[in-house]
């Protein structure tokens, strides 16, 4: 991965138009944010029209980054998160039979946890994520990193979708206490 | 934290289940809506944005088929795709692990012109239209963006953030252990970008695994025609697909 200042100065670019700079900004982000997209969307066809979308957005929006506000490649994760969502949510996802090709990667026993500690603000956030009672940090995490809705939260914990909303809601709230300065 | 349910924090909560992605399809657009007139909740929006953004750590990267880039151009073009391109990406995406490693090494390249361009392709690839190259001192501080066209081999060179210190000249550097010494390719202190024709005595491959370096000279450039200054800024070609 580039630096963000890097990526930062290709993104400046980006904002006029200069097509290197995208090609360079989509060679060294590409694989992480198709690896966001296609966890939360499970199929590579949808991830692949969903990733296609999301550079477009790039493209378009590369002056509205602010490196101020956030690092570029938070920027664009966060653009694809909220596409990759918006597409999961949009339908129900038809069922796992009707797709074999459907990724088994729902389970989360393959996310780099460790890589959460990278950076201050990472090892802070490990650090209050281990202060909520595990089940309810595994289950942001998992709602993050795999898109899991709270029905399926409701599934895989065997809770009622309200019980579910009420733990997210305080898990959240004592994260939010936890990282407040 | 105890009043769960006043209003400040059901916009909280609103925006933080946004981000965590939990929100159903028509309360992710109820609040898509209401975002842009509510800066209260925008605000709150961005701020669980940064809270969570670490958990993108833990997701690893997946393979991106090759073909994507070419639809990608083709989209933001609106027009015919353009031939070759998914080929290009494909040498590209190797090129660029090669050139990952080397970065982790920048600021030993910034702190000496000797240095070994060790890692070459071992079957010949198909070759791109340009590469790119991004000199900088460290991850702080990216300085200039450097673009050749591999054809004619036209160079631009852009400042990004680059500050000249008056009575100094920046010089621009080409690198590359079959040419031995770096070679001169011009003072580069213009505040616009430039372009300059000075590639063409360089081969393909040469340019292609070239490491370009900026040092600082007296005004006007290094009078010995070697690099008399300290290396302030350095990159590594990459290519890319147009």
């Amino acid at each position: 991965m580039q630096t963000p200042q890097e990526i930062s100065s290709l993104l400046a670019l980006v904002a006029r138009k200069d097509r290197a700079a995208f090609g360079a900004v989509y060679q060294a982000t590409s694989a992480k944010l198709y690896g966001i997209v296609l966890r939360i969307l499970k199929r590579r066809d949808i991830a692949d029209e969903v990733l296609q979308e999301v550079y477009v957005k790039i493209w378009e929006r590369a002056a509205d980054f602010d490196p101020k506000m956030a690092s570029p490649i938070t920027w664009m994760a966060t653009i694809a998160r909220n596409r990759a969502l918006d597409e999961v949510r949009r339908k129900k996802p038809d069922s796992i039979e009707d797709h074999p090709e459907v990724l088994n990667i729902a389970s989360g026993e393959d996310l780099a946890i460790d890589e959460i500690l990278k950076g201050e603000d990472g090892k802070r956030l490990y650090d209050c994520l281990s202060r909520l009672e595990p089940d309810r940090a595994q289950m942001i995490v998992l709602a993050y990193c795999e898109g899991l809705s709270r029905e399926d939260l409701g599934t895989r914990y065997s809770q009622p979708v309200n019980t579910i909303k009420t733990w997210l809601r305080r898990s959240l709230l004592q994260l939010r206490t936890c990282l407040s300065p | 934290m105890t009043q769960s349910m006043t209003g400040t924090d059901d916009i909280d909560g609103l925006a933080a289940e946004y981000v965590l992605g939990t929100l159903d399809a028509s309360e992710r657009a109820t609040v898509s809506a209401r975002r842009q007139r509510e800066p209260e909740l925008d605000t709150a929006i961005r701020s669980w944005q940064r809270r969570l953004a670490p958990l993108n750590n833990a997701i690893p990267e997946a393979a991106v088929p090759s073909s994507t880039w070419q639809k990608i151009e083709t989209r933001i073009t609106g027009a015919s795709s353009r031939p070759g391109g998914s080929a290009e990406v494909v040498d590209l995406r190797r090129r660029l692990k090669v050139w990952r490693t080397s970065a982790i090494t920048a600021s030993a390249i910034a702190a000496s012109l000797i240095l070994v361009v060790g890692v070459r392709e071992l079957t010949p690839q198909p070759k791109p239209k340009n590469l790119v190259a991004v000199l900088q001192k460290d991850a702080a501080s990216p300085a200039f963006l450097v673009t050749v066209n591999i054809e004619d081999r036209l160079m631009t060179v852009q400042p990004v953030a680059a500050k000249r210190e008056a009575g100094k000249s920046y010089e621009l550097w080409i690198v590359h252990d079959s040419l031995g010494a770096p070679k001169s390719l011009g003072i580069i202190d213009d505040a616009a970008a430039m372009q300059r024709p000075t590639l063409a005595a360089y081969k393909r491959d040469v340019i292609e695994g070239a490491t370009l370096a900026v040092s600082l000279e007296p005004e006007g450039g290094s009078p010995t025609g070697a690099p008399t200054g300290p290396v302030v800024f350095a990159g590594k070609m990459i290519e890319t697909s147009n």
